[in-house]
């Protein structure tokens, strides 16, 4: 097959942004939708603990989502916003009361974490469309298997692990797949199939809440694998695209070798991670933080959703400036992610309903225009020929971080008593990480974004430099 | 509870509802409707009484003459004392105040009047189930006053939606109880049309375990079809009985594997036809790719006979300028 210079920009890469979209939709609006079947679950196993389950598990259920919250703010708070309102002012600490929910939160970010570099080095090797329909069938059987579960152990195993593994094969490798079919219109794309969560965050929630009252939650969790299936059919689409780079760059451990040894790269990845740790906190505490200040639950989800609305037009809004504007794509992260970590340690100031609501729309706004171009920068970076294991690296890093964001806050709320701690050193956290993104190359420059050529070069020239070291080594 | 003052529209709204709903259940007055004849109920009144050496004082205020009416539970025997107050619009001393039991008329009664409000008192002992019920006092004048004390065995809750489990599946019915102290609970299982109740005994299908008295727990395991249908918790109170009914459904699992198969099928469908559409297209474009290459061919065979023929003309042309 013939080794395209430029990628398409179009055509067939429409068809990617559309399995995009619907692979957000499937993976993130399953994974939020899912507290409404945990409540079930918990009373079906465990009858002696209802009340504290209860009210743990929606506390759990916030939690859980967190390490998802990057994907969409949906991801985050509950379907039940009312409920879920009274259970974090009842739940006392931080939730972890109930251990399994902690467990199940712990497995499956490990498994989507370390699944992340072997989908992205197999994706690399075979192309996305065998990884992301192999990760679709783990992810329907998952929740096969968690249909037939007889103790909460099953649970664990089957939707934890063997579901988690198979949503970590499919997202990261379709998101890589759709750098390489655009690159004009990157960050447009990105931020359309990006809105798939959103879109079904609303769908998903009364759909799972009226299969469990049809089919309780075994025939529901049997349906929603059914559903999952599409996952399979998303990744079919996955027509494989050959650049010009790509025999340059060579197989995957040539790539996570070069990877490793780029310093770009690295520093690009500790100011994700960094990111990461502040930004997804405050959608949890931003609850938490309404009811401290006394506001009532209906006005609190009112709120929630203005913000998710926002982030919504954030992701549109920046996937089309980020290919408008020329220049680096970093600049404009730099710039989203000061203006929310700006906008997150202004929030515990404000204590008027109206200031209040305007960061809260400001915070969404911001947050979500720089998810599309946080995934943009990285193809320039290391080119699309490494785009599949640069991707899976940096997620796999940066859900490090976010995993220690979460504790570190709740550790904070519990020693200061409220939430400025917390929402200021998630700000400086956002801030720090946006500093480091000013170290890039060419961030300075009034030069377009980098061509093919030069990163084919680039690619020569660290493989060059790797095979001179190696006999130094020896 | 702080509302947003630029958010007013949806919460004010909602909250217009509630205070709607709460206004007539308010314990108290009813408001005044000219166009019913029946008495208002009033909300059942927060009146639990536990201690039988507690002599409960429960009155009613009576205004003009719309019926006010007062439910109040009780699970023991206890000394009760009912006390009605009239508000009357003119002369004392030519009333008649009667207290009433459905139609017998009820002595020991006990009536004393300050300036125009008329008090009055009915004391006794409720022992068993034959003394709940409704007490009224009436008030003979133009127009007849009344209260009435509706006395009433606390109410079970069980679970408004059926409960959907599985065959081989193992379900918990629970029936609980607010306000009350211990008591005793049986359970009853559907028959056709009869109450059948259930013999923990017989078979450990079924097993009856209470963590409080406050509710009674019913675990039915291995289930099968036979075992759907309607379920009785029965509270057996000194003062009486009351009984909640919990439906449950019980699905064989193809009912869910039956849109489960449509749905995977619709989904190897969908793969086969991109797939397939996809190799069609490569086809195409490989003839099409073909069909270039023979054109480009042709072109350069033509280019070669072109070059060749306008050899001659140059030739010619030298020919012509030398000489």
């Amino acid at each position: 097959m013939a080794h395209r210079a430029e990628p398409p920009d179009g055509g067939w890469g429409w068809m990617v942004v559309l399995s995009a979209f619907f692979q957000s939709a499937l993976v993130f609006g399953v994974l939020r939708s899912f507290g409404v079947f945990f409540v079930e679950l918990v009373a079906a196993f465990e009858e002696q603990a209802a009340r504290v389950s209860w009210i743990a598990s929606i506390g759990i259920a916030v939690q859980q989502f967190g390490s998802e919250c990057r994907a969409g703010p949906e991801a985050c708070h509950p379907p039940s916003e009312g409920k879920g309102a009274a259970g974090t002012r009842e739940r006392t600490g931080r939730g972890w009361g109930d251990p399994g929910g902690g467990r199940r939160r712990a497995s499956r970010t490990a498994s989507s974490s370390f699944s992340g570099p072997v989908g992205s080095a197999l994706s690399t090797k075979y192309g996305p469309r065998p990884v992301v329909m192999a990760g679709g069938i783990l992810a329907a059987s998952g929740m096969l298997l968690a249909s037939l579960a007889t103790t909460l152990t099953h649970l664990y195993l089957s939707i934890g692990l063997l579901s988690g593994s198979g949503w970590a094969l499919t997202f990261t490798p379709t998101l890589a797949c759709l750098s390489r079919y655009f690159s004009r219109r990157r960050s447009l794309a990105t931020g359309l199939a990006l809105t798939g969560v959103g879109l079904s965050s609303f769908a998903f929630a009364p759909l799972f809440q009226w299969l469990v009252s049809l089919y309780a939650w075994r025939g529901a969790l049997l349906l929603v694998s059914a559903l999952s299936l599409h996952l399979v059919a998303c990744g079919a689409l996955l027509r494989p695209l050959s650049l010009m780079e790509d025999p340059v760059v060579g197989g995957p451990g040539a790539q996570l070798t070069s990877l490793l040894h780029h310093g770009p790269f690295l520093r690009y990845t500790v100011a994700l991670t960094l990111i990461n740790t502040g930004y997804f906190i405050p959608y949890i505490h931003l609850i938490a933080h309404l009811q401290d200040l006394d506001w009532d639950p209906l006005s609190a989800a009112f709120l929630v959703s203005v913000v998710a609305i926002s982030d919504l037009v954030g992701r549109v809004a920046s996937g089309w400036l980020g290919d408008a504007v020329p220049g680096p794509v970093a600049r404009l992260l730099m710039l989203w992610t000061t203006l929310t970590g700006v906008s997150l340690a202004l929030l515990p100031v404000a204590h008027t309903p109206t200031a209040l609501m305007a960061l809260a729309v400001a915070y969404g706004f911001t947050s979500g225009a720089l998810t599309p171009v946080a995934f943009s920068v990285l193809p320039e970076l290391v080119g699309t020929g490494r785009i599949y294991c640069g991707l899976g690296l940096v997620q796999m890093v940066e859900s490090i971080g976010g995993l220690l964001g979460a504790p570190l806050s709740g550790y904070l709320r519990d020693v200061t008593g409220n939430y400025t701690a917390s929402f200021v050193v998630a700000g400086s956290f956002l801030l720090a990480g946006s500093g480091i993104l000013m170290t890039l190359p060419h961030f300075c420059s009034l030069a377009s974004t980098s061509k093919p050529q030069d990163r084919i070069r680039e690619a020569v020239e660290t493989k060059v430099s790797l095979s001179k070291e190696e006999p130094e080594e020896d | 509870m702080r509302a947003l003052p630029g958010l007013r529209a949806l919460p004010l709204l909602l909250l217009g509802l509630l205070a709607a709903g709460r206004a007539g259940r308010a314990d108290g007055e009813t408001s005044v409707s000219p166009f019913t004849s029946l008495p208002i109920r009033e909300e059942t009144t927060t009146k639990h009484f536990n201690s039988s050496l507690e002599t409960p004082n429960i009155s009613l205020t009576v205004r003009s003459s719309v019926p006010v009416e007062k439910n109040i539970t009780l699970e023991r025997p206890s000394n009760i004392e009912l006390t009605c107050q009239f508000i009357t619009s003119g002369n004392v001393n030519s009333v008649n105040v009667t207290w009433k039991k459905g139609n017998k008329q009820l002595e020991n009664i006990h009536t004393n009047a300050t300036g125009s409000i008329l008090y009055t008192q009915y004391m006794f002992i409720i022992t068993d189930s034959k003394q709940m019920g409704s007490y009224s006092c009436f008030l003979e004048e133009e127009k007849e006053q009344r209260g009435t004390f509706n006395f009433k065995v606390p109410e079970v809750q069980g679970k408004n939606k059926p409960l959907i489990t599985y065959v081989g599946d193992s379900v918990v019915l629970i029936c609980k109880c607010q306000h009350c102290s211990s008591l005793n609970w049986t359970w009853y299982s559907n028959n056709g049309s009869a109450q059948v109740p259930i013999d923990v005994q017989m078979n450990d299908k079924y097993e009856i375990k209470g963590t409080n008295a406050n509710e009674t727990r019913l675990k039915i395991t291995h289930l099968s079809e036979d075992n759907k249908g309607s379920y009785w918790c029965r509270a057996a109170f000194p003062l009486g009985e009351s009984e909640q009914r919990v439906e449950l459904v019980v699905l064989s699992y193809l009912v869910p594997l039956k849109p489960f198969l449509g749905i995977a099928a619709e989904v190897v469908i969908v793969v086969a036809v991109i797939l397939l559409y996809e190799t069609h297209t490569q086809k195409k474009k490989k003839l099409t790719d073909d069909g270039k290459e023979f054109e480009q061919i042709e072109q350069l065979k033509s280019d070669d006979s072109n070059g060749i023929e306008n050899n001659a003309p140059r030739h010619r042309k030298n020919e012509s300028v030398s000489q």
